[in-house]
């Protein structure tokens, strides 16, 4: 095609221009930055702190020879590996999107779209065999006492070298210590590492975040999107059930079903995305009923195309942006509802960490407190939610036209 | 709002009933007195027959009849014995509310004094330093999370190794039986600042966000350009013109803050060991008191959907532009 109008020959969709005016400001890039790092500290935290030695070499005894090990790499949990397994299809998938960009649009979507479902497919079976198959070792082995009593040597450890779970011996008085050089950031009441679980608690608030509002996303999608496109009495029973929906107190939901079953983190996480989805069913809800009016869905509907390619390819697509804002802000509240949840000791079980559970674990701050004990962790949830809360702010500025002249 | 409020009721009732273990009483907790599993028994079916589980002659009521016999109880104001306590559910929270409502209510003043200057101060000044800091600082005081805030105040406001200004919990001293009444309420002050600022500062950043961009939009409109033009001065342009639009949101969050204002905040109380709404809530939780836990979630449900209908009248109290056909 030699003369392809200029409107044409730009790629980029409303929605990737308006990303794209998101991320210039520096702020946004740090705190964009600063959650990326948190999602890679979440999938490759038992990298990062660990007792168990990546390797070491047990010496060889009475004719015996030398053997190397790789306990790191044999103590992984389902969990590890699953997190592994999706950040590697995420990755091929990154690479696979930069590959293809010079490609000619509509080769590439159907190139990627193959791609696409034979990744996602191959990582959910993969993640569904770990699940029903990997058995966690339960690894009692104090690998740090054994290397410097010279029972096994090369190791090489972690750049932490305390799991979230490790106790120095209670007898040893190394509960509760102040940052020190063996503890960077000191110890907890248990005698666990801050620093630590302070890095593996990433797991649970980006966990709850993504889980959480993942689910939300779906349900809210769906029933805004048949509410707005059908109106009459679909809208009319669906906008009563987000009405009743709203009404529930999440909090206390919550706590009842932790009552009742007891604590589950999944659960929780559950619950928070199945009480979450209205605010994006009544975002979608006017997008929907805006664009069906628009004359190429009409057109679409006459060219028989089927439905649900019209709500979700033709018109989802051009409402999408604001449930972005909508989902930023879902995010910082889910990680925050975990927390307080965790702090009130009803969310996660320990010795799982999670920043409101270490709070809560900072003892009664009124008879003695341990100051290092909270000001990380409530440091960390300040940021994680100031991040997402900054982002979903600039994100709406970029979407609202009349926001130039607010500034 | 009817059929809403039915269909509320009715997912609530849902939620109690299905869920096992609620129904059964309150367990070890009830019967700590009565030993023996004769008693016990016999606590049992005084419980199955006042929430309405089995009737007089001890056969149990169908779930539609026992939702009937529930809501007929509720509408005449009987809203059951706490378990926990073995205390009219009505009483219990007669005795919680006052200390949740003060506290809510001082902040909510607080609130409004501050927010609504600090809002107009940041639109009037646009682009300027004020703004600058106030924009960045509010959403920084937004995602302050009240468990850190808390905890912080407490470990170094109102601890002995810091700084020991405030006391730790409750909101007496032991000592109120010699103190004058003034000594009284200002002793009641001082217990109850710290949890008044955790509920503050929050709703202060989100209502003077709304409160500067709600202006920003109106300080654009044609109306305020004419006054401007017809000579008006500044300060008149912006309360008598700009203000009352601005008011409009205003009532909206107001009214979407009222089911909070008796319901309490569970983690504030709790930081600081205030016995109210919050923690009654919370604690008859896990003590599976049920007729406190329907109540208190009846309470914010119905008053969430009140303060639907509350804004809405207000609404066109406020701009006679908007009808209701």
């Amino acid at each position: 095609m030699p003369d392809m109008p200029v409107l044409l020959r730009s790629e980029r969709t409303l929605t990737q221009q308006i990303v794209a005016r998101v991320f210039r400001p520096l702020l946004v890039k740090v705190c964009t930055g600063y959650l990326v790092l948190l999602c890679l500290i979440a999938i490759f935290v038992p990298f990062i702190a660990n007792g168990v030695p990546y390797t070491m070499v047990i010496p060889g005894s009475s004719g015996q020879p030398a053997v190397r090990m790789f306990p790191l790499f044999r103590d992984l949990a389902s969990v590890d590996l699953i997190l592994l397994v999706v950040a590697g299809a995420f990755l091929i998938y990154l690479i696979a999107h930069f590959c293809t960009r010079k490609e000619k649009a509509l080769a590439r979507v159907r190139h990627r779209r193959t791609w696409f479902l034979w990744l996602t497919a191959a990582a959910t079976v993969a993640s569904i065999l770990i699940a029903i198959f990997h058995q966690n070792r339960l690894d009692a082995l104090d690998y740090r006492d054994m290397a410097s009593a010279g029972q096994v040597s090369d190791a090489i450890f972690a750049p932490i070298r305390w799991g979230y779970a490790d106790q120095e011996p209670l007898s040893a008085n190394l509960i509760n210590q102040m940052p020190d050089s063996r503890h960077v950031l000191g110890t907890d009441t248990a005698g666990r590492d801050i620093l630590s679980r302070l890095l593996w608690s990433t797991r649970i608030a980006m966990g709850v975040g993504f889980v959480s509002q993942i689910i939300a996303l779906t349900i809210g999608v769906l029933v805004g999107a048949l509410a707005g496109y059908f109106g009459g009495i679909v809208d009319i029973l669906g906008m009563r059930l987000v009405e009743i929906v709203e009404s529930v107190p999440t909090f206390f939901l919550i706590l009842t079903f932790v009552a009742i079953y007891g604590r589950d983190i999944f659960i929780i996480m559950v619950i928070i995305g199945v009480v979450g989805w209205t605010g994006y069913t009544r975002l979608l809800r006017g997008e929907f009923l805006r664009i069906r009016q628009i004359d190429y869905v009409t057109a679409a509907r006459a060219g028989g195309i089927p439905l649900w390619r019209i709500l979700f390819k033709h018109i989802l697509p051009n409402g999408l942006t604001p449930v972005l804002v909508s989902a930023s802000f879902g995010f910082a509240g889910a990680v925050s509802l975990e927390s307080m949840l965790s702090y009130l000791g009803v969310g996660v079980a320990p010795p799982t960490p999670s920043w409101g559970d270490m709070l809560n674990s900072a003892g009664n701050p009124a008879v003695v407190f341990h100051w290092w004990e909270a000001l990380f962790p409530g440091f960390l949830l300040f940021l994680t939610i100031l991040a997402f809360i900054y982002i979903g702010e600039s994100l709406r500025d970029a979407i609202d036209p009349t926001s130039l002249e607010r500034g | 709002m009817i059929p809403t409020l039915v269909g509320m009721t009715f997912l609530l009732f849902a939620i109690m009933r299905f869920a096992p273990g609620l129904t059964t009483g309150g367990g070890e907790y009830s019967s700590g007195m009565m030993s023996s599993r004769q008693a016990q028994q016999a606590e049992q079916q005084m419980m199955s027959k006042r929430l309405h589980l089995v009737d007089q002659n001890g056969k149990p009521i169908s779930l539609p009849m026992q939702y009937i016999y529930w809501l007929r109880d509720t509408c005449e104001g009987d809203f059951g014995t706490s378990v926990q306590y073995n205390q009219p559910v009505m009483d219990l929270i007669k005795q919680r509310l006052p200390v949740t409502l003060i506290i809510n209510l001082i902040s909510m003043v607080v609130i409004y004094i501050l927010a609504i200057p600090a809002g107009m101060l940041a639109a009037v000044r646009k682009g300027g330093v004020f703004d600058h800091i106030y924009a960045f600082g509010s959403l920084a005081l937004y995602s302050l999370p009240v468990i850190w805030v808390g905890s912080m105040l407490l470990g170094f406001l109102a601890n002995p190794q810091f700084l020991n200004w405030f006391p730790s919990a409750g909101i007496h001293s032991t000592n109120t039986d010699n103190m004058t009444y003034l000594q009284y309420v200002g002793d009641y002050f001082w217990h109850i600042a710290l949890p008044t600022l955790c509920y503050t500062y929050g709703s202060f950043a989100y209502l003077s966000k709304q409160v500067r961009a709600s202006m920003l939009d109106t300080m654009h409109q044609d109306f305020v350009r004419t006054a401007r033009a017809k000579g008006l001065s500044e300060p008149v342009v912006l309360i008598r013109h700009v203000f009352r639009n601005v008011l409009l949101p205003l009532i909206t969050i107001t009214g979407m803050s009222l089911p909070g204002l008796l319901g309490g905040s569970v983690i504030v109380e709790q930081i600081f060991s205030i016995d109210g709404m919050g923690r009654l809530a919370f604690q008859a939780t896990f003590a599976r008191d049920l007729p406190v836990i329907q109540t208190v979630a009846l309470i914010g449900s119905v008053l969430t959907l009140f303060s639907y209908l509350l804004v809405d009248i207000c609404y066109a109290i406020a701009d006679p532009r908007v009808t209701y056909d």
